[in-house]
């Protein structure tokens, strides 16, 4: 097929995919070469070379609170995600439900409903009657924003579960919690692997939903990047966020070591 | 065998969704309802439409609602363009290139999208990358800076967007019978056509699809327009954000949130009962 390809076609493809690729990548590119910047100030491109942004970024009080925060809340977020989501996903999979479009609706609809909206009804609701915004205001709407993404990837892994495995366990007298536990969940597990790394990451890099839910006081990474941004950063900034980018790097490899790139595109 | 499990997939089910669907009742839609119950209450709590009469009557706020519904068609339109050959060539070239283009795709969408345009910031900005590049060709005058414009906000957001293009196009293209176009081009047709003539028909779910969801999301965006736009310009998102933060204007913030909502459900409805049709 794609030795029928005329030579002016491949050329043309071979120019757009390239052009695609340097947009893509040069904004990233831009932060991880300011990052090892000897200036004081941020420019591009970076004058002198030193890793003195990262000493800055590892010995500050400021950065490394924000950072300690926003990982126990993606972590909390992603464990509530998991143990939510893994029944949804495995339900809308594999049985019969009683308007399923409707539900899937629901389910995924917080990948497209605006997050601003949600952030801002959160806010409503929390400001009239939980005494304002907080840590477990952010903790739950992250679990929103999150929610969608682990059943997907359930979903997409409990569709091709052998149904025999299940059946058979059943026949031979395994209880409903044991027929979960010992056959279908183990069949999942890549599934909710990917689930969970897709949470983290979400619940790690908000900052729409931390900006309305942040009660004073609370900094996420995020919203500490946002707030240097909006006035005049300097490359600390620039380091703080090459370390996020290889820590998503990281988790891109897992993704496709366990789940596959490939099945992320629907 | 007890009774009760043979005869419960339905009631299995239901226990399977009932989580998730008592979480997003609670933390979304009932917050999202008692949102839009405040866009209809006046200072002195009486019923009003006043909060929509001066979203559409205002000429500032019309202006930020067309701004952003704009900026949202040209990002569809560059990211449909931009999309399509990554996409295609990701379909059907070697599951090499196709790992490296999910790979390139998948990397920046996972980066927040703080991060993402923070790198816009040092690109667009006053001396930036794209100065530097422009400015010795002759193309751009000195304080050359693409910052604080509709121009720089549609760079920087189309590319903060494309992934989600490109991974809805993917699905579409592979979909799509590869005999088909052998078949189309054995009989004659050249590359070209049979692009225009066969793959490109076949894979208008994924073309729909994806620049619906680009475009919904390009309307909803806070971050990258509030940070490349700054404050002169302000979009739907960021609006709502200073209504509801600065001013505390909530029936008014509430007002612009069911307005970005409508618009966004408008779009996607109609899709969903397609599909439900479709499936009988």
């Amino acid at each position: 097929m794609v030795s029928a390809t005329p030579r002016v076609w491949r050329i043309a493809a071979i120019a757009v995919v390239s052009a695609v690729v340097i947009y893509m990548l040069a904004p990233l590119a831009v932060v991880i070469a300011t990052s090892f910047s000897a200036s004081q100030f941020l420019v591009f491109p970076p004058r002198g070379l030193s890793l003195r942004w990262y000493t800055e970024v590892l010995s500050s009080p400021a950065y490394l609170h924000a950072a300690w925060t926003s990982a126990w809340i993606a972590v909390i977020v992603t464990a509530l995600a998991v143990l939510v989501g893994t029944p949804a996903g495995v339900a809308l999979a594999r049985h019969h439900v009683r308007g399923a479009t409707w539900w899937s609706a629901l389910f995924l609809s917080p990948l497209v409903l605006p997050v601003v909206v949600l952030g801002i009804g959160l806010l409503s609701v929390f400001s009239k009657y939980f005494g304002g915004p907080s840590y477990f205001a952010i903790v739950i709407g992250h679990l929103v924003i999150c929610l969608p993404y682990v059943i997907r990837t359930v979903g997409a892994v409990a569709v091709g579960i052998d149904r025999n495995a299940e059946e058979a366990a059943r026949l031979m007298g395994a209880r409903w919690w044991e027929r979960y536990l010992y056959v279908v969940l183990p069949q999942c597990r890549t599934g909710i692997l990917a689930g969970g790394f897709l949470a983290f990451n979400i619940s790690f890099d908000d900052a729409v939903v931390a900006l309305f839910l942040r009660a004073p006081g609370i900094e996420t990474l995020p919203l500490l990047i946002y707030g240097r941004l909006e006035f005049s950063p300097d490359p600390s900034v620039a380091a703080v966020s090459t370390l996020l980018v290889a820590l998503t790097i990281l988790i891109v490899i897992a993704l496709e070591r366990w789940f596959g790139l490939g099945r992320l595109a629907h | 065998m007890p009774a009760a499990s043979a005869a419960s997939p339905r009631l299995e089910a239901a226990a399977l969704i009932a989580p998730g669907a008592a979480l997003l009742l609670a933390a979304f839609v009932l917050p999202v309802l008692q949102l839009l119950s405040v866009s209809f209450v006046a200072a002195d709590g009486s019923f009003s439409l006043d909060a929509y009469a001066r979203l559409i009557s205002d000429a500032f706020y019309f202006g930020v609602t067309a701004r952003t519904l704009r900026v949202a068609a040209l990002i569809t339109l560059i990211t449909l363009l931009l999309g399509f050959p990554l996409a295609y060539v990701a379909a059907r070239g070697s599951p090499r290139t196709a790992l490296w283009i999910s790979v390139l795709v998948i990397t920046p969408l996972l980066t927040s999208v703080v991060i993402r345009t923070f790198g816009w910031l040092v690109v667009l900005g006053r001396n930036g990358l794209l100065a530097q590049v422009l400015q010795p060709l002759g193309l751009v005058e000195p304080g050359f800076a693409l910052m604080r414009t509709e121009t720089g906000v549609v760079i920087a957001l189309a590319q903060v967007l494309l992934p989600f293009m490109v991974l809805t196009l993917i699905g579409s293209i592979r979909a799509v019978d590869m005999r088909l176009e052998e078949a189309a081009r054995t009989m004659g047709a050249g590359f070209g056509a049979t692009l225009a003539r066969v793959t490109i028909p076949l894979s208008l779910p994924g073309i729909v699809g994806g620049s619906l969801l680009v475009f919904a999301l390009s309307i909803s965006s806070f971050i990258t327009p509030a940070l490349v736009g700054g404050p002169r310009l302000p979009f739907l998102a960021g609006s709502i954000f200073e209504s509801a933060t600065a001013t505390l204007d909530w029936p008014f913030a509430a007002a612009q949130s069911a307005l970005l909502l409508l618009a966004v459900l408008l779009l996607f409805v109609p899709v969903t009962l397609l599909r439900r049709e479709r499936r009988g």
